[in-house]
């Protein structure tokens, strides 16, 4: 997921795993609370624009989804691999171009009703009609299926259009638990595809009885409408809506049609409050058992007896750089973004200006997830050598200082980029300013360009797999994700070709080697690995283990969590 | 608005009947309230003009996510087409009004699939409920501090109350939320071990109300205790009162009767423009303590450029003033003798 | 904080056709009034505040306001050697207080500034003219003020904001500008309720009988005549363009760092309100002070240059 801002007060407070011990220092063998008491209260920090997991795009909503509904697959604790999830198994053709995948006998909708694979089809046709407009659609979808390369092509107004796009994508349902899938090239990465939320099986009958009967495939409001209300919001995932007070928060009961049998929690209610302080006072008089802690309040929680032990600092698969834009001189110049790059003290980053609650890194794919490799320090903070290289390039500092830093309009944005600044201003002796402005117009800017320096931006991965990373800066993401648009000889082809490939060594191999050309190059500056840094009272015990999927956008794995007895 | 009136009615153009009727003091007052009713609806057409182009002049999009994956451009244009925003401007303007005659709102962009007016109509019952209790509180306590002040001129009372009053006015409301809540809920939670404390944040028919009303309440209060301290001294000192004081009634008579009846008239005129206050501080007083009404809506609305909503909750603000508006003109014609409606 | 504006505007400002020794009587009753020295004499503090803080930076008296210290983040009061503790990058919390004064006043008087020529203009036609286009600009100041004001100032400031781009100046401008927008109405109608009553009196009969120019003897008598309630309004307007700019910082739409003001310390003061208290305190402690002193003088002011009030 691209990350633009570091939404920190509306990151979701994630329900780690902890191998060793629950909350606090607790014994294992501290009772659970009766069922009465088994209620969770956290913050999910904004509310979701969208009940329907297609429509999802965001962590806050993605939340609500993952626990509604269930996807063929999910990813193992450790992230290595994947694991079933609606899906008991999966085979893959040997020419890698179909998937087939074996529906559980056992699962079922919240209404009772059985998860065929019929579901799924109409689930991901529904998600690649263009009428719809469904934000995850492009790349995963639209370019693994095999159809769906027509989807920018298809005008969404033209019914008979729409219908023949859809009839001919690759999804079919030979028996009522199977889900087919032809793609249009071999992907290695798909089974990760099959992973995200936005996946989930639809039921047509629910979605027509909403919309009032059937309608033609380029009514998107009516396809719409059965995501409103809790009461048409079906599931086949552990949880189950009881109840949504718009702006305020919504309540999941559990799902007792559940293949996986219910969990403890009787009831996880979240809260939508984007007020880091609300929520923390909240926290305090009780009235929340988990939030993600606010920057601006973590020295007040460290420096507090009782508060620092109930706090957890979890990684997270994001990443954060600065976005140089190559079409602009002097930045066209390597050396110079080198320079930029050399230029900033990460460790004051991370440790003050941050109080710990990041880590500082030079390359691209995080900690935790396959293919991290911080072995190529060409990146790392040196001023000497930062001045040597502005000085190779042959800049002048007044043609630097015309450069501006966009600068997003939120407070921590504007917090670490006048940091920065103030780095740059400092270690090269320049005079550079800020450019702050409406978050909106950044983006609208970005995309066309126009801008000399930009950040932070930033990456989440949607599965751990390092295809979701690499994309980002293709040639032929420019201007979409790649803003910067470097040019960087040897990259495309190395990662379609690891995009491609099937030998999982060979893979890691072409990965490694196109990040290196991204850091050597300094296409973009690297600068840290964002952490969460949570609390939860020491009655929450929720499994937590480091690098779980649970720190995938959205994860929240309340299944196996429980309330003790307080 | 009412002015003193200086020439007649072109009585020659309008039905005798409707002369007549205009000649009794309850019928010019219905002609009057009429005209401004239907007044309002050019006001109104032009509150949806300059919103519109003033919306549309930002160079964002809609579909420019603040942060998370952006959109491909393919999905931009689809959603262009399903928000009819492909279309000329002046061609959706005219739909957006033609919709709004029939009242439909359209669908918010930020909360897909949703009505504005089912947005608004569910976070207009908080708005509407922190408004009017604050307003219940701030005529009596603005009033009554400022009749108190003005009897008690010079004391030690008047000293207290104005000086409140003051420093109430000069200090930003929402510092004051904040540290009420660092301080009677937090604080107390922990002073107490969790006995007795305010809650910090939602909307709760209960003590829930005392620190968002207090928030909203206090600068109203303090403006209008002041005015009404000056137009009742104002009133105090004129000739009438001291003919009744002479007269021997007793105090409470004369206050009740002459000087609140008269210093009135310009608290009564600020009473508008609190309301519109009220409308602007319930954004703050919502982001502190956590309240689903639309004052929170509205800003988010305009962050996310959800054309629909701003234009929706601007329409509604505007109409609630002007509605006050009106009303503070109709009890002007009750309460200042001078006054006669055109 | 429309609210005193109306008040004003009702109040039934008496045109004194006698001129001389108004100011003199006007000067004799200010002085006379402590609360309006007390706040006459905050203003000066504050005016001297603004412009001498970067001389006293470049004396290495004052710590530079833009200067980060990360080390030191969020320092109490005296702590690391900050007199009022350090903001989230750092910054000398008494420096940022002292330069902010400039913005602060700035945003004061120059939105006044603004408003002066709109509001008379307006005014001047809506009186001077009467008749139809009286009742236009009426109606035109009818749908200004059924604007919610904040809501127009939002629309405006993200819809310019990034025209403007990094330039101090001109975001500052259009800040300004934005704010004035939504506050003429008053000065408007003050100025021509005074037109009104000016033009009822019978020496303008008498002057157009006898030939001479209207506009220029309004003109003549307006302005010395409604010069003190000009300048209350004026003067009572000045607090609020400051509120109205720590709102739009609180939500974030305000003046953008580095450039240090008031409302912005109050926003980032809010939001480390547990960790570091006295953060969100000073500023709200200087805005409050100001607005104080705004309203003291503006209060004499009024009593002073109000020729019916007798002390």
């Amino acid at each position: 997921m691209h990350l633009g801002s570091r939404v920190r007060a509306v990151a979701l407070a994630t329900a780690g795993v902890l191998i060793v011990a629950c909350g606090t220092s607790t014994s294992t063998s501290e009772a659970k609370a009766s069922p009465d008491k088994q209620i969770l209260r956290v913050n999910d920090g904004t509310e979701p624009n969208s009940y329907d997991p297609g429509q999802e795009t965001y962590t806050y909503e993605a939340a609500v989804g993952r626990n509604v509904f269930e996807p063929l697959l999910t990813p193992k604790s450790d992230l290595s691999d994947v694991q079933p999830a609606a899906a008991s198994s999966y085979d893959v053709s040997s020419d890698g171009l179909t998937y087939t995948f074996h529906i559980r006998t056992n699962a079922k909708w919240s209404d009772g009703q059985p998860l065929t694979g019929q579901d799924f089809v109409y689930g991901w046709q529904r998600l690649l009609n263009p009428a719809l407009a469904a934000g995850y659609v492009d790349p995963f979808f639209d370019q693994s299926v095999a159809g769906g390369q027509n989807y920018s092509n298809v005008d969404p107004t033209d019914t008979a259009a729409v219908d023949s796009f859809i009839q001919g994508l690759g999804l079919s349902a030979p028996d009522d638990h199977t889900f087919k899938v032809q793609l249009q090239h071999p992907a290695a990465y798909f089974k990760w595809v099959a992973t995200l939320w936005v996946g989930a099986p639809i039921r047509k009958d629910i979605v027509e009885k909403a919309a009032g009967g059937s309608f033609p495939s380029t009514d998107a409001t009516k396809a719409e409408m059965w995501a409103q209300s809790k009461d048409t919001v079906i599931g086949n995932g552990p949880y189950k809506i009881s109840e949504i007070v718009s702006k305020d928060h919504v309540t999941l009961v559990p799902n007792s049609n559940y293949w996986g049998g219910s969990g403890t929690l009787q009831q996880i209610i979240l809260y939508f409050i984007a007020d880091g302080n609300t929520a923390f006072s909240k926290y305090q008089t009780g009235a929340l058992d988990q939030i993600n802690v606010p920057i601006a309040d973590v020295t007040v929680v460290r420096g507090d007896s009782t508060l620092s032990k109930q706090a957890h600092l979890l990684p997270e698969l994001t990443v954060f750089w600065m976005t140089y834009n190559t079409k602009r001189a002097p930045l066209d110049n390597p050396d110079v973004r080198m320079a930029f790059s050399k230029a900033i003290d990460r460790d004051k980053l991370v440790n003050d200006v941050e109080h710990g609650t990041d880590k500082a890194i030079e390359s691209f794919f995080p900690r935790g997830m396959n293919g991290y490799d911080d072995s190529d320090k060409a990146q790392s903070f040196d001023p000497t050598a930062a001045k040597a290289l502005l000085q190779k390039a042959g800049v002048t500092a007044d043609q630097l200082n015309k450069l501006k830093l966009l600068t997003r309009n939120s407070t921590g944005n504007k917090t670490l980029n006048q940091f920065i600044v103030d780095q740059w201003n400092t270690n090269l002796g320049l005079n550079m300013q800020t450019d702050i402005i409406d978050s909106k117009t950044v983006t609208r800017n970005i995309r066309k360009g126009d801008f000399d320096i930009y950040g932070p931006d930033g990456w989440g991965a949607d599965y751990p797999d390092q295809q979701d990373w690499a994309d980002i800066f293709t040639s032929t993401s420019c201007h979409g994700l790649n803003f910067g648009c470097p040019t960087l000889a040897g990259y495309d082809d190395l990662v379609q070709k690891a995009d491609t490939e099937t030998d999982q060594a060979q893979r890691n191999k072409d990965y490694a080697a196109a990040q290196k050309i991204l850091i050597d190059q300094a296409a973009v500056g690297f600068i840290f690995q964002q952490y969460e840094y949570d609390i939860w009272k020491p009655y929450v015990h929720l499994v937590q283990s480091p690098f779980d999927d649970e720190y995938l956008p959205g994860d929240q794995n309340y299944h196996s969590g429980y309330i003790l007895q307080h | 608005m009412a002015v003193i009136a200086g020439r007649p009615t072109r009585g020659a153009l309008l039905p005798p009947w409707l002369v007549a009727f205009s000649g009794t003091r309850g019928g010019s007052l219905a002609i009057f309230v009429a005209r401004r009713v239907l007044w309002m609806i050019p006001v109104l057409f032009f509150v949806i003009c300059i919103t519109f182009v003033l919306m549309h002049l930002a160079p964002g999009s809609p579909w420019d996510k603040n942060g998370g994956r952006q959109l491909s451009q393919s999905v931009v244009n689809n959603l262009n087409i399903k928000y009819g925003l492909n279309k000329p401007l002046g061609v959706q303007f005219l739909y957006y009004l033609w919709n709004v005659a029939h009242f439909d709102f359209g669908l918010s962009y930020q909360y897909e699939g949703q009505t504005v007016y089912g947005l608004i109509a569910s976070g207009l019952p908080y708005t509407a409920t922190l408004g009017i209790l604050a307003f219940l509180v701030i005529v009596p306590v603005g009033i009554g501090l400022g009749v108190l002040a003005a009897l008690r001129q010079n004391s030690r009372v008047d000293y207290a109350t104005m000086g409140f009053a003051t420093v109430a006015a000069s200090f930003p409301n929402f510092v004051v939320g904040a540290l009420m809540v660092v301080l009677f809920s937090v604080l107390m939670y922990k002073w107490t071990g969790g006995s007795f404390y305010l809650p910090s944040a939602d909307f709760g028919l209960d003590q829930h109300l005392i620190m968002p009303v207090i928030t909203l309440a206090l600068l109203p209060i303090a403006y209008t205790a002041r005015l009404t301290r000056a137009s009742t001294l104002e009133v105090i000192r004129q000739d009438f009162v001291r003919t009744a004081w002479a007269k021997g009634l007793s105090e409470r008579l004369v206050v009740i009767k002459h000087i609140l009846k008269n210093s009135l008239i310009p608290v009564v005129t600020t009473l508008g423009p609190t309301f519109a206050f009220l409308v602007t501080g319930s954004v703050i007083t919502e982001t502190i303590f956590n309240i689903p009404g639309i004052g929170r809506a509205f800003v988010t609305s305009i962050e996310s450029y959800d054309y629909p909503m701003i234009l929706g909750t601007t329409i509604l603000f505007a109409f609630v003033i002007a509605v006050c508006n009106l009303v503070v003109d109709i009890l002007y014609v009750f309460i200042d003798p001078r006054v006669r409606l055109t | 904080m429309a609210l005193a504006d109306t008040a004003l505007e009702r109040t039934d400002w008496d045109v004194a056709e006698q001129q001389i020794g108004l100011w003199q009587d006007a000067w004799q009753r200010f002085r006379r009034n402590r609360l309006a020295i007390v706040g006459a004499v905050i203003i000066v503090f504050l005016v001297l505040v603004a412009f001498l803080s970067p001389l006293l930076v470049g004396l290495h008296i004052l710590q530079s306001p833009v200067k980060q210290n990360v080390e030191f983040i969020e320092s109490g009061v005296g702590q690391n050697g900050f007199v009022l503790g350090s903001d989230e990058l750092g910054r000398d919390t008494l420096a940022r207080l002292m330069f902010g004064s400039q913005v602060s006043l700035a945003v004061g008087v120059l939105v006044q500034l603004i408003i002066l020529p709109i509001g008379l203009a307006i005014g001047l036609a809506a009186g001077y003219w009467g008749g139809r286009v009286d009742n236009l600009l009426m109606r035109f100041t009818d749908i200004w003020w059924a604007f919610p004001d904040l809501l127009f100032v939002l629309v405006v400031v993200s819809v310019f904001q990034q025209r403007v781009g990094a330039n101090v100046i001109a975001d500052l401008l259009m800040i300004f500008g934005a704010i004035a927008l939504v506050n003429w109405v008053a000065l408007a109608r003050l100025v021509r309720g005074q037109v009104l009553s000016i033009k009822e009196k019978e020496f303008i009969e008498a002057a157009r009988s006898s030939g001479s120019a209207p506009l220029k003897l309004i003109l003549k008598h307006l302005l010395p005549n409604s010069l003190g309630p000009i300048i209350v309004t004026l003067t009572f307007g000045i607090p609020q363009a400051i509120f109205l700019e720590a709102v739009l910082s609180f939500i974030g739409f305000g003046i953008q760092p580095p450039t240090p003001t008031w409302g912005q310390m109050v926003n980032s003061g809010y939001e480390n309100i547990y960790a570091n208290p006295s953060s969100v305190v000073f500023p709200a402690l200087a805005i409050g002070f100001t607005l104080l002193a705004f309203s003291f003088l503006g209060d004499g002011l009024r009593d002073a240059l109000d020729p019916r009030m007798k002390r």
